[in-house]
């Protein structure tokens, strides 16, 4: 997934910020996923500017269904 | 003769020297034993107090049947309020988080810590599911500066 979410970070620069969380060593990143009830790794959580929850995939995804979720972000 | 007397002497106290040390072991940083599934299914018999260090909700997924769900970076705080005499055992998915709260816990001086150094995917027994013990708390949305997406991973 590395490649395919590095591809799409910057390629989304100025659009939508990316943040990506070791969750066995980030205590940020831990305390984020609790808090946006994600159940398992890898997941995506999608937020729209005003901070709503757009989503989550969970699992491995195709850049594409990664892609659907980033553009429909407002 | 006094030879003899000298090495039973010297002997002797090599072994009272032994024999202290084994009795007296100085408090605090207690060792760590690294337990396996088997070992672990004695631990949860045997009612002592297991710690699921995981999120609320891979908790909810499935956990160690009576565990209590002590997401990791809660952990110190709220182990600094427990009986350290008394046995812990602690776990996560894989062993990473694990490790860090079993550190905490050496540091808090507890007597008895067991660590299932494989984590959740070792296990082998009955899986508990639902409701977590500490809900995860209802956080009002904050406006960004701009759409997010936030990745969870572990290195595994």
């Amino acid at each position: 997934m590395a490649p395919v979410v590095d591809r799409l970070k910057k390629e989304y620069e100025g659009t939508v910020e990316f943040r990506l969380f070791n969750v066995d060593e980030d205590t940020e990143g831990q305390a984020l996923m609790q808090q946006y009830g994600a159940q398992y790794v890898p997941t995506f959580v999608f937020v729209n500017a005003d901070g709503t929850s757009a989503g989550q995939l969970v699992g491995e995804q195709s850049e594409e269904a990664l892609r659907k979720q980033l553009d429909a972000l407002n | 003769m006094n030879n003899q007397k000298v090495i039973l002497w010297i002997i002797g106290a090599v072994v009272l020297v032994g024999l202290g040390t084994l009795l007296f072991t100085p408090k605090g940083g207690a060792g760590v034993v690294n337990v396996g599934d088997a070992k672990m299914q004695e631990l949860v018999a045997q009612g002592v107090r297991v710690i699921d260090v995981r999120t609320s909700g891979e908790y909810e997924a499935g956990h160690i049947p009576g565990a209590e769900n002590v997401p990791v970076n809660e952990f110190a705080q709220a182990a600094a309020t427990w009986d350290l005499t008394q046995p812990v055992a602690v776990y996560c998915a894989t062993g990473s988080r694990s490790a860090s709260a079993v550190q905490t816990l050496e540091q808090l001086n507890f007597s008895q810590i067991y660590h299932l150094d494989a984590g959740m995917i070792a296990w082998t027994g009955e899986v508990e599911r639902g409701t977590a013990v500490a809900a995860a708390p209802v956080v009002p949305a904050t406006a960004l500066d701009s759409p997010m997406l936030y990745e969870f991973y572990t290195d595994w």
